[in-house]
């Protein structure tokens, strides 16, 4: 990237955990974590639509929280974790929301679903019964182009029954705030 | 049937989910040199020369590529090849390529091309179709500034209408709309040998690569492309954007290279949806029935030809829509401007038309005091009926889509009553058609292959490109069903020029029914081909065999049964081609008079009905989507579940053309080349969409199947439209209906006291 940059700036060390794996790498300090993670890692899952911050499609989570990569520089990460659409799955393993999102056909193109499975695996994460305005409202900074949406909405709902019909989880936290 | 009418899983599914599909900007390659456009920042400039030397002296910058460097024709273009690459002493929009910097890292590829200097000598901007028939314009092109023109005559629209019991005119104006896909244009390309490898999204592989060939001055066999998995693309990747310039700097420098818009660069480069002005005039007998349509339409070309030929004729073919009109005069012009070019989108000129005549019929529907849906019922075409190109329409299925929808919605018992007193509740109802393929006798064929592989695979070859709507999925599908094989086991090879045989474009809604068949042809040899290996091997006629599921079994005598898998193995064994290719290319007509008119000008057509509701802000001019149900005829639906995607999705980007999208151009200047400016519909701004599927089987398409890829946006915009204007009690006929322009509205027609405080 700026090996050859006329303007650019000493590599500074940065290292994090990503997708639960230690990680090391150098990084301009002006670089944003969307540049570090697909050309200096290859991790090309995470896309970019529009790189201000308005499509979604390079949300991760960092610490938990979904952020589009596209707006946080590398060095805001150090000794944070972050986890990209590539770590949802447990090897080949699909998580609920990804054979969530192929059952329901919430699939076109394809562009917009890992910004808007990392999104929504944090959605279900702080409300693992969501209802549909929750689904929208969590779902609101992830622009999908192909779908019109009513998929994408059926996927995380009924990921959600899912997880929950494979736990039981969701009556007993009820029961347990009750 | 084991795959055909089933919501089958897509094979591309899982790839896209892990996030380890590859896209067209996720390619990489070692030593690869990155690429990016000089463009120009005037709409019109005369290009007195480019200075280099700056550029070539940033560290990084390998090579600046202009017009001399290129060998061919420096043209491109889909209709008339009037595009240039590099422009020569012109540049004819904001946007327009002057030069290629190739360099070893993006920052210094920006860098050097920062550093060029153009001299420009503006020239006066031909801003609006007005500016280019005024006295004096500047021609902008050698032939002036006039593209194309179009024209209908059916019976005697005139006479007719001076006869005609009432009579409605309606003006309207559309908007340029940008396709908005969110994998922007990006690829790779390398030397194989002396072959330019290109790996880019486009819609029609084959094309590009003669393109690319005239415009690069080398041989076809010397061009190869590759398209990658692709995120959306609607018409916008019709016209060819980075495959040029990527096969230049590798063919020039022989190294890898790579290039990648931003969305600015996207936005301001790209081909937009054509603007429209229509003048819409309508004739009716007192009863409702239509007697008489006069049609002007006006479109804004852009700087350069692209599609628009074929949108305005597309547009001036389907200017009556789905409605029987005796009497038809329309006249469609295509008029050059310095605003950006315009081409192909979903919807391709008919969308446009849709707006104009579901706007009109409402007119009249007033005009008449008619309810607008017995209206439609009066006039709507029925089976056998022709539409205004003279095409007898076998099933023409608006009916019967207008009633599934309405049924759907629960039309007879809606609620008139408001959430609060700010708000106006409104219905609208939409019918429509679309001509499926490119018609009017412009060649138009698909071809496919299918094999048994030395595994045993069976083995789908297309060319048709996949650009999310689900085509490879379904080939899989179709060749599958012929042996009783499962979609997911078969193997698709796609959209590569040196391997896949050439299927046309994904584009007119026509991949279903033209790949479709010609996969469906294939299949069809091979299993005959297969029968025949059997034959021998059996020592009875391949007439008296039949594949059953997964075996080969005799026709009449029971007691004969082979696997397939044994068959397939000495039919290899024994040297029988298991290996087909069919060709698909149904004759359209062009028009034969000058009466502009056509026996047979689409290869068949799609029908269908929306209903939408809408709550209106009166206070603010706000429009909130409550409901749309989207009914539409696709005759078989091959995978019901992506039908109903294509839909939904389809009626989401119709929803955005009618509320929200606008490109903005003054002067030239696109003001809103972001997706911070150029609104596209969120989730927030969605009800759930209502799929309908109407199967009426077609008589050309595989297994009756018809496609849908354009027809759900058409159907939205005028449904949402007319719900408007039933809410505020207004017509509605510019697009887009913002808050802002609906406030102006009901500001206009409202007396003074209704603004409460002013």
């Amino acid at each position: 990237m700026s090996d050859h940059d006329p303007t650019g700036s000493p590599l500074r060390a940065l290292r994090f955990t990503l997708n639960g794996d230690a990680a090391a790498v150098d990084v301009d300090p002006r670089e944003t974590l969307f540049d570090t993670l697909r050309e200096r890692l290859r991790l090309t899952g995470t896309k970019g639509a529009c790189l201000e911050g308005e499509c979604g499609s390079c949300t991760v989570l960092l610490d938990g929280a979904p952020v589009t990569a596209c707006l946080v520089t590398s060095l805001q990460v150090e000794g944070r974790a972050v986890v990209t659409v590539e770590g949802l799955a447990q090897g080949a393993q699909l998580s609920a929301l990804q054979a969530a999102f192929v059952r329901a056909g919430a699939v076109q193109c394809g562009y917009c679903t890992p910004g808007l499975l990392v999104a929504a695996t944090a959605l279900l994460r702080d409300n693992p019964s969501p209802n549909v305005d929750d689904v929208r409202r969590g779902l609101a900074g992830n622009l999908c182009r192909c779908t019109g949406y009513t998929k994408i909405i059926d996927a995380v709902l009924d990921a959600a029954r899912t997880t929950q019909d494979e736990s039981g989880v969701g009556e007993r936290a009820a029961g347990a705030r009750a | 049937m084991i795959n055909i009418g089933r919501s089958v899983e897509r094979g591309d599914v899982i790839g896209k989910v892990t996030g380890e599909t590859r896209y067209g900007g996720d390619l990489q390659g070692p030593e690869v040199l990155t690429a990016t456009v000089i463009r120009a920042p005037h709409p019109h400039a005369r290009v007195h020369g480019l200075e280099l030397e700056a550029a070539r002296a940033v560290p990084g910058v390998v090579a600046v590529l202009g017009r001399d460097d290129i060998r061919g024709s420096n043209r491109h273009g889909l209709i008339k090849r009037d595009h240039p690459v590099f422009c020569d002493d012109r540049v004819r929009y904001l946007g327009d390529a002057v030069g290629l910097v190739v360099a070893t890292s993006p920052e210094a590829a920006r860098a050097g091309r920062d550093a060029t200097v153009v001299l420009y000598e503006p020239l006066p901007v031909v801003a609006t179709m007005a500016d280019a028939v005024a006295e004096g314009a500047p021609a902008l092109h050698d032939f002036g500034n006039v593209l194309a023109t179009q024209l209908i005559r059916k019976g005697d629209a005139e006479r007719a209408l001076a006869e005609a019991d009432a009579v409605v005119t309606c003006v309207f104006k559309t908007q340029g709309v940008d396709h908005a896909f969110l994998d922007l244009e990006a690829g790779y390309a390398e030397m194989d040998g002396d072959v330019i490898t290109i790996h880019a999204a486009g819609q029609w592989v084959h094309e590009e690569r003669r393109l690319i060939a005239l415009a690069l001055g080398v041989p076809m066999e010397r061009v190869r492309i590759v398209q990658p998995p692709t995120g959306g693309a609607f018409g916008g990747r019709e016209d060819i954007s980075i495959q040029i310039y990527l096969g230049l700097a590798a063919l020039t420098l022989g190294r890898p290279v790579r290039m990648q818009y931003t969305r600015e660069e996207s936005m301001v480069a790209r081909h937009k949806r054509h603007p429209m002005e229509i003048e819409y005039t309508l004739g009716a007998m007192a009863d409702g029935t239509f007697t008489a349509a006069k049609v002007l339409i006006r479109s804004d070309e852009g700087a350069y030809a692209s599609t628009g030929p074929a949108v305005l004729r597309k547009a001036v073919s389907h200017c009556t829509g789905p409605y029987r009109v005796p009497n038809v005069m329309a006249d469609g012009v295509a008029l050059f401007t310095n605003n950006c070019p315009t081409g192909a989108m979903r919807g391709f000129g008919a969308c446009q038309l849709a707006i104009a005549y579901e706007g009109t019929v409402l007119a009249m529907a007033h005009k008449l005091g008619l309810d607008v849906v017995e209206l439609k019922r009066k006039n709507l075409l029925r089976d056998g009926d022709a539409v205004t190109t003279a095409q007898v329409i076998p099933v023409a299925s608006a009916h019967d889509c207008l009633e599934a929808a309405l049924t759907r919605f629960g039309w007879e018992g809606r609620r008139t009553d408001a959430p609060a007193a700010h708000l106006r509740r409104g219905y609208g109802v939409s019918t429509f058609c679309f001509g499926i393929g490119y018609g009017d006798g412009y060649p138009d064929a698909s071809r496919g292959r299918v094999r048994f592989a030395d595994d045993g695979v069976l083995e789908v070859y297309s060319g048709g490109v996949e650009v999310g709507q689900g085509l490879h999925s379904l080939l899989a599908q179709i060749a599958g069903e012929e042996f009783g094989i499962a979609s997911g086991d078969v193997r698709v090879i796609a959209s590569d020029t040196h391997t896949t045989p050439e299927s046309g474009s994904s584009s007119a809604t026509r991949q279903t029914v033209f790949s479709g068949n010609a996969v469906k042809l294939a299949a069809g040899e091979v299993h005959r081909q297969v029968l025949d290996a059997a034959a021998v091997m059996l020592g009875l006629h391949w007439e008296d065999l039949a594949i059953h599921g997964d075996r080969v079994v005799g026709v009449h005598d029971t007691s004969v049964m082979a696997p397939l898998a044994y068959v397939l193995r000495g039919a290899r064994e024994r040297g029988f081609a298991l290996d087909a290719t069919s060709v698909y290319k149904p004759r359209t007509v062009a028009p034969t008079d000058e009466s502009g008119r056509s026996p047979r000008a689409f290869l068949t057509y799609a029908f269908g009905a929306h209903v939408a509701e809408v709550l209106v802000d009166v206070e603010t001019g706000e429009v909130r989507v409550q409901r749309i149900v989207a009914a539409h005829d696709v005759g078989k639906a091959i995978n019901p579940r992506e039908v109903a995607g294509q839909i939904e999705g389809g009626v989401v980007q119709g929803l955005g053309m009618a509320l929200m999208e606008e490109v903005v151009t003054r002067q030239g200047r696109i003001a809103n080349a972001s997706f911070t400016d150029y609104i596209i519909p969120t989730i927030l701004d969605v009800p759930r969409i209502e799929a309908v599927i109407v199967e009426r089987p077609d008589l050309e398409g595989p297994y009756g199947a018809r496609g849908i890829g354009e027809p759900p946006l058409i159907g939205a915009v005028p449904a949402i439209l007319a719900a408007i204007s039933d809410a505020i009690g207004q017509p509605v006929h510019e697009t887009p209906a913002t808050a802002e322009r609906v406030w102006r509205i009901l500001r206009s027609a409202a007396p003074a006291v209704a603004l409460s405080g002013s």
